[in-house]
């Protein structure tokens, strides 16, 4: 088993926050969402005040470079965030669950509990079923194979590819993330390129 | 069967798979990949007047040996002229093939997962010049993380080699574009030679090492010229790509330009996990050319092997390199002929056999395992050969089985014959990609880039 390079150290040194543009790719989808204290919601109140790293994920998912390392990833991102008070509560990570099935509020609250680090915010949301999920899959090219056995009954496990978005306080999409280029140092500088490009609006905007 | 867990699946597999040259090995890391029969070839194929309706297709070939329909063209879709029909790829989930034209500068997205034995025009994006700034010639469709990178080979100032990038959503709606270095704009990357001409034409990506490596070829003066015509004007000739321009995968931006003089076209990248280099060959100068990381961290050029007598203009076209990096296909145009080259010392490549498949022969796509390779005949409209010598194929998609030592012919089919036009770049489909299991793909086996 060879390991996604998001479990080990960085191969090269991670550009410097600000010193590259994340040109927009377009608005990221709303949807109707189900938080993990069982509270409806929207998937746009989680999206829109602060950078936002979003992933899809399922808790019951086994494949190690699959969503254990979106996991991973956003738990290392969290713990770069936190270590500087100027970034701690200046951003949000959202992992959304593509099995409502299995995944509901009570699951997905102990699945955060393990890695969410204090009060940072990191939100863990599912759906009531395929109705409103597949619309949001579908919007954020989030495809899902679900698996079938010969009586095609099916078998609690999906296949898809890895997809984790950057989204901006415009909510725009401003990275995706997969496999083979998911990384806590280039996500978590990516972050700080947005926090650096808002403080640069609001100086502009306010004359400073 | 679908392999479950798309991530872990590729890297158990790649220690199993035989370490041959596959073309699966050819495409983005980033991209889901085909380890078993595939079903389907897609061939992105160029109208020819007099042949068919003349247009432009994208021809679905069915090529697994166990369907009723093996060896057959099963389907095909007419694009409603000639576009300069040459390179396609796929997305990153392969869902969608785009395919672009160099003259029209337009951009087909297929899409092939609805049913991948007949693909269906998604979307046409004809404003690609306009939106890119002036960018011509749209030639490489290469998959990024969630985004399609396509590398242009001219503008709509001059119609030169100058020339520059696009990136768009999987879903075709346009991102940013960037144009390649050049002497009046470095755009901060260091010149180390004699050129920075800002030509462009294939891109490949390192992300290991946060690489992104271009080549150059020529505009569309000279791409769209009568070829015997261009190789009289002495001018014309004087206007074709000398550089290889690393760039920061991350921030797009241009690191360094490299001197590989005579046209470096294809470029192919080794996937061992310290095996930081790419190849990529000449097609004026008939050399291969290693673009390496030093010691130093310093990325070189170095022409490393001769391909041919380059006086006789072999014109060396597509490569395809090996899943274990010891191995290089060579297609030489001119001669039609394919060249096995051993690269085990990639400073020394040393031509180990050759074969004849045609009066001329441009791409090779292989199966995963190696033991199934592809050839299409085409380049470019105005420069492919219009005769053919006693017992030459001159337009055709051949198969061709490969033993490690031996290749023996499978099936051979005449797209003129067929009413077809000129064949060039192919892209595998399967039905196991989308979940849909069928008696035509039993052994159809997905999986997903490698972690590097």
């Amino acid at each position: 088993m060879v390991l996604a390079p998001g479990y080990a150290p960085l191969s090269f040194t991670a550009p410097e926050p600000g010193s590259y543009a994340l040109p927009a790719m377009g608005s990221a989808a709303d949807g109707a969402v189900i938080d993990s204290e069982g509270n409806s919601a929207k998937l746009h109140d989680f999206l829109g005040d602060k950078p936002t790293v979003l992933s899809f994920i399922f808790t019951t998912c086994d494949d190690v470079n699959g969503c254990p390392l979106a996991t991973y990833v956003m738990r290392s991102v969290q713990d770069a965030l936190r270590a500087d008070p100027a970034t701690a509560d200046k951003a949000r990570l959202v992992s959304f669950s593509f099995d409502p099935v299995f995944d509901t509020p009570d699951v997905i609250d102990a699945y955060g509990s393990q890695f969410r680090a204090g009060d940072f915010d990191w939100q863990f949301l599912t759906t009531e079923g395929a109705t409103t999920l597949d619309p949001i899959l579908n919007a954020y090219g989030q495809w899902v194979i679900r698996d079938y056995d010969e009586n095609g009954e099916y078998m609690g496990t999906m296949s898809h590819i890895l997809r984790v978005f950057l989204i901006d306080e415009s909510r725009q999409i401003r990275n995706i993330y997969s496999t083979s280029f998911l990384h806590a140092d280039t996500v978590a500088n990516d972050v700080r390129s947005l926090l650096m490009e808002a403080t640069a609006a609001t100086s502009a905007d306010t004359g400073s | 069967m679908i392999i479950k867990g798309f991530f872990s699946a590729l890297i158990a597999l790649a220690v199993l798979v035989q370490p041959t040259s596959a073309d699966e090995t050819c495409m983005s890391p980033y991209m889901a990949k085909i380890v078993g029969q595939e079903d389907y070839v897609y061939i992105w194929t160029l109208g020819l007047e007099g042949v068919g309706n003349g247009e432009d297709k994208l021809v679905t070939v069915d090529v697994n040996p166990d369907s009723e329909t093996y060896a057959q063209v099963i389907h095909s879709i007419s694009m409603g002229g000639r576009h300069e029909a040459h390179h396609s790829g796929l997305t990153d989930d392969r869902r969608y093939l785009w395919a672009s034209g160099l003259d029209t500068s337009k951009i087909f997205i297929f899409d092939v997962h609805t049913d991948p034995a007949a693909p269906k025009l998604h979307r046409t994006i004809d404003d690609f010049v306009e939106k890119t700034g002036g960018v011509v010639g749209p030639h490489t469709n290469y998959a990024l993380p969630g985004r399609m990178l396509i590398t242009g080979l001219s503008n709509n100032r001059d119609h030169g080699g100058r020339t520059g990038m696009a990136e768009y959503t999987n879903g075709g709606d346009f991102i940013t574009s960037v144009w390649m270095p050049t002497d009046d704009n470095l755009q901060g990357a260091e010149k180390s030679g004699n050129f920075a001409d800002g030509y462009g034409y294939d891109a490949r990506a390192l992300p290991r090492r946060n690489v992104l490596v271009t080549s150059s070829f020529t505009g569309w003066n000279n791409y769209m010229m009568n070829l015997g015509k261009m190789m009289g004007d002495a001018e014309a000739m004087k206007r074709f790509g000398n550089t290889v321009v690393i760039w920061d995968l991350h921030t797009r931006k241009p690191k360094k330009v490299l001197d590989v003089p005579g046209a470096p076209l294809e470029i192919r990248c080794a996937w061992g996990s310290r095996s930081n280099y790419c190849f990529t060959t000449t097609a004026l100068t008939s050399k291969v050319w290693l673009i390496y990381e030093d010691e130093a961290g310093e990325w070189q050029a170095k022409a490393v092997a001769d391909i041919g007598d380059a006086s006789k203009i072999p014109l060396p076209v597509d490569i395809s390199i090996s899943a274990d990096d010891n191995h290089l296909w060579i297609n030489t145009w001119n001669d039609g002929l394919t060249r096995l080259y051993d690269i085990s010392d990639p400073f020394a490549p040393t031509q180990i056999m050759e074969e004849q498949i045609g009066e001329q022969v441009n791409m090779v796509s292989q199966s995963w395992d190696g033991e199934r390779l592809y050839y299409t005949s085409s380049l470019l409209a105005n420069w492919d050969k219009t005769t053919a010598s006693e017992g030459n194929d001159l337009q055709y998609f051949k198969l061709y089985k490969w033993d490690g030592k031996t290749m023996t012919p499978e099936f051979n089919l005449d797209f003129v014959e067929l009413g077809l036009g000129a064949p060039h770049q192919m892209r595998f489909g399967a039905h196991a990609l989308y979940g849909g299991m069928t008696a035509q793909s039993p052994s159809g086996l997905i999986t997903a880039p490698p972690a590097h």
